[in-house]
């Protein structure tokens, strides 16, 4: 065990020297405020010029009234709905852009519903206007004006204000839709978080094998560990690596967004059920050393480094599955697929995070996988320092796929 | 009974139907220098391997320190034929660390890094990346690398390979430093001149299959045949054992059956022959090499 630690330092601070990790490390920060820098600086012109293309424009709404309802106006709606006596007085408005859009309400409208909607580009900015809160307020206040007291007016126009309670949250402080978001953001962050770091840690591991491969120390080292315990070492040091710079990024967006990101931190432990960050957090953890292990082992092979990351990458793409299958999941988050992807070991992490705020996960899903994967590490392990060892002395040369199967048998 | 410190039963190793090792079985005793010697591809750097744990044996048994290869690690140290270091990390620290993973405190590591440094005279650059050594420095830094845990056993493949005469005797002195110190080690290699300067037992390997091994002396004089020169003014035409004698200037060749040198030697002193010079003319152990792997490639 000591001397996994010692594997684990070394690694860590060699690496941590290196000027590809501080640039690397430093580039995400740089870049964003770079970016913060870009927005303030062109900010207004950027501001206004995003609002007037995708957000809808909150410009004044004309009406033609040809049925009689809507005259006049109720007070509340006269600063953003004019009325406009005949159409072509309102398109007259429209053209000179006094109003956005126009309104005509026909004389038939109460046996057939049909309005026409006027605006001057047509397409989105239409069908954005058609499910407006205002208008349909607008309407149903107008309609039933003399014959509904105001509150049915009220729920009419907009009948659902929700509050959220769910069975087994019964009892929990509940805050609401912003809670509900936040179950759901926090194990899909931790899914991508996972990959993130997965890539990032077996590219320093990849690196680092290969360098020692050419300069040949390989020999030396394993006179003195053996290949699990080295194995072993470098994910750990590594893992601590990519960790660190991906806590790095984080404490530097969080400084970036002049702390909002920090409050929402703090806030989070008490928004989301902390069964879901606690399971969050183990399949993390556990998921990590699944995959870097198998990734060192298996990298090895590779006779370039190039090779190394292509076979390393197969595994990367297994942890990515679920993120691309997350979809799907959202009508049925315990269909059979998504339980068979559960359980194999390498596509469990990713895929539990982000099943476990969807629905409540059976309870013998979770331990069951969580098992599998206790039970897949050494194993993993003892697999996977088998092919590292037997790809570590192999200079020149990858071993076929019988090759490795011989190596394995040989206890 | 010394305490055998290595041992080989029956040793066979094969890559893809070649063997490199066949049946190799030999014994390495405490506070011996033992040579492995053979022509190159002879087998010496794959036997090496498998007693280092780095390949396993397709027959055959291997006792390192009285267990199986790669079970003791401290206690030994390990001269790779292929050298190589971390290129640019510094010298010092990679010291420091390959001691560290043999078990040896940070602290220890370091100040015996230093010594050995010292020893090998490029303590200047400690804080040097490797890289900026030269080759002969590297070797030598590979070398520490080997010995600055404190080994009982050493194994060096090939030590003396791409050192320039000062440094090999720089080597050769430590090597016997190291035995003094109660050390063994065994060394592989084909400059016969160090070998019989240094090696008190040796093996040699040929094709794989062990052909001499044994007491160094011993196979000398076993090998050499019986000739011994001698300069006196005056040889008695009786003298027993005496088979052949050949003149050429004032030396005298003698070719001998039956007796051995020193016995001739009595028999001079006995009979008050004046002698200017008496030498036992051994065979170099680098024609007994040649003499034996041609014989072999011949059979």
């Amino acid at each position: 065990m000591r001397k996994i630690l010692i594997v684990a330092r070394h690694e860590y601070l060699v690496n941590i020297r290196r000027v590809g990790f501080i640039v690397m490390t430093a580039l995400v920060p740089v870049l964003g405020a770079a970016g913060l820098f870009v927005a303030a600086f062109f900010g207004g012109q950027a501001a206004s010029f995003f609002a007037s293309t995708f957000v809808p424009q909150e410009e004044n709404i004309g009406v033609v009234d040809e049925m009689g309802s809507f005259t006049p106006i109720l007070p509340e709606y006269q600063d953003r709905i004019t009325l406009y006596p005949d159409e072509d007085q309102g398109r007259a408005a429209l053209q000179s852009e006094e109003i956005g859009s126009l309104l005509v309400i026909p004389a038939e409208y109460m046996d057939s519903g049909k309005v026409t909607i006027i605006t001057r580009e047509g397409g989105f900015s239409a069908a954005v206007l058609e499910d407006s809160d205002i208008l349909h307020s607008f309407f149903v206040d107008h309609l039933l004006r003399e014959e509904a007291d105001p509150r049915l007016r009220a729920r009419l126009a907009d009948p659902i204000e929700p509050v959220l309670v769910s069975l087994e949250e019964e009892g929990e402080p509940e805050s609401g839709p912003l809670s509900v978001i936040l179950n759901l953001m926090v194990p899909y962050f931790l899914g991508i978080l996972l990959v993130m770091t997965i890539f990032v840690t077996s590219g320093y591991l990849l690196q680092g094998v290969a360098r020692e491969k050419t300069s040949r120390v390989m020999e030396i080292l394993l006179s003195s560990v053996t290949a699990q315990e080295l194995l072993a070492g470098k994910v750990l040091g590594l893992g601590a690596l990519g960790l660190t710079q991906i806590i790095i990024w984080l404490a530097s967006s969080v400084a970036l967004s002049g702390g909002t990101m920090g409050l929402l931190g703090i806030a989070l432990p008490f928004l989301v059920r902390p069964q879901v960050l606690l399971l969050g957090v183990v399949y993390y953890v556990l998921g990590f050393l699944v995959y870097a292990v198998m990734m060192g082992g298996v990298g090895a092979l590779g006779t370039t480094q190039q090779e190394s990351q292509q076979l390393a990458g197969i595994f990367s793409m297994m942890a990515a599955i679920p993120l691309m299958v997350g979809g799907f999941m959202f009508s049925n988050p315990n269909m059979t697929f998504v339980r068979v992807l559960s359980w194999f070991p390498f596509t469990a992490p990713t895929m539990m995070l982000l099943r476990m705020p969807l629905a409540e996960v059976p309870a013998i899903d979770i331990v069951g996988s969580i098992l599998v994967l206790i039970l897949t590490i050494p194993a993993v392990l003892w697999a996977g320092s088998k092919i590292f060892r037997m790809g570590l002395l192999m200079y020149g040369k990858r071993p076929g796929l019988r090759q490795v199967l011989r190596a394995l048998r040989q206890a | 009974m010394p305490l055998t410190m290595l041992e080989t039963r029956n040793l066979v190793k094969r890559y893809d139907g070649f063997t490199a090792v066949d049946d190799l079985s030999f014994d390495v005793y405490e506070g011996d220098i033992f040579g492995l010697l053979g022509p190159n591809g002879a087998g010496k750097t794959t036997a090496i391997r498998t007693i280092m744990d780095i390949f396993k044996p397709d027959e055959g048994t291997i006792t390192v320190l009285g267990r199986p290869p790669g079970v003791v690690r401290r206690r030994i140290g390990y001269l790779p034929e292929e050298r190589g270091l971390y290129q640019d990390l510094k010298v010092l620290d990679v010291l420091i660390y390959l001691a560290e993973l043999k078990g040896i405190p940070r602290s220890t590591a370091r100040e015996q890094a230093l010594i050995w440094l010292e020893r090998v005279e490029i303590s200047e650059w400690a804080k040097r990346k490797v890289r900026d050594l030269s080759r002969g420095m590297q070797q030598k830094l590979q070398f520490v690398a080997s010995v600055v845990h404190d080994p009982e056993l050493l194994i060096l493949d090939e030590p003396f390979q791409g050192l320039d005469p000062i440094n090999v005797d720089l080597l050769k002195g430590l090597i016997r430093d190291l035995q003094a110190d109660g050390k063994t080690v065994m060394l592989s290699a084909h400059q016969m001149n160090l070998v019989e300067a240094l090696c008190d037992r040796i093996l040699l390997i040929d094709d794989g299959q062990g052909v001499l091994y044994g007491d160094l002396a011993e196979i000398k004089r076993q090998h050499s045949p019986g000739t011994v020169r001698l300069r006196t003014p005056d040889l008695p035409g009786d003298l027993p054992g005496v088979a052949h004698v050949e003149r050429r200037d004032d030396t005298l060749t003698l070719t001998l059956e039956g007796i051995t040198p020193q016995q001739l030697l009595g028999e001079l002193v006995k009979r008050e022959i004046t002698i200017e010079s008496f030498e036992v003319a051994s065979a170099p152990l680098e024609d007994i090499f040649i003499t034996v792997v041609r014989e072999r490639d011949d059979a």
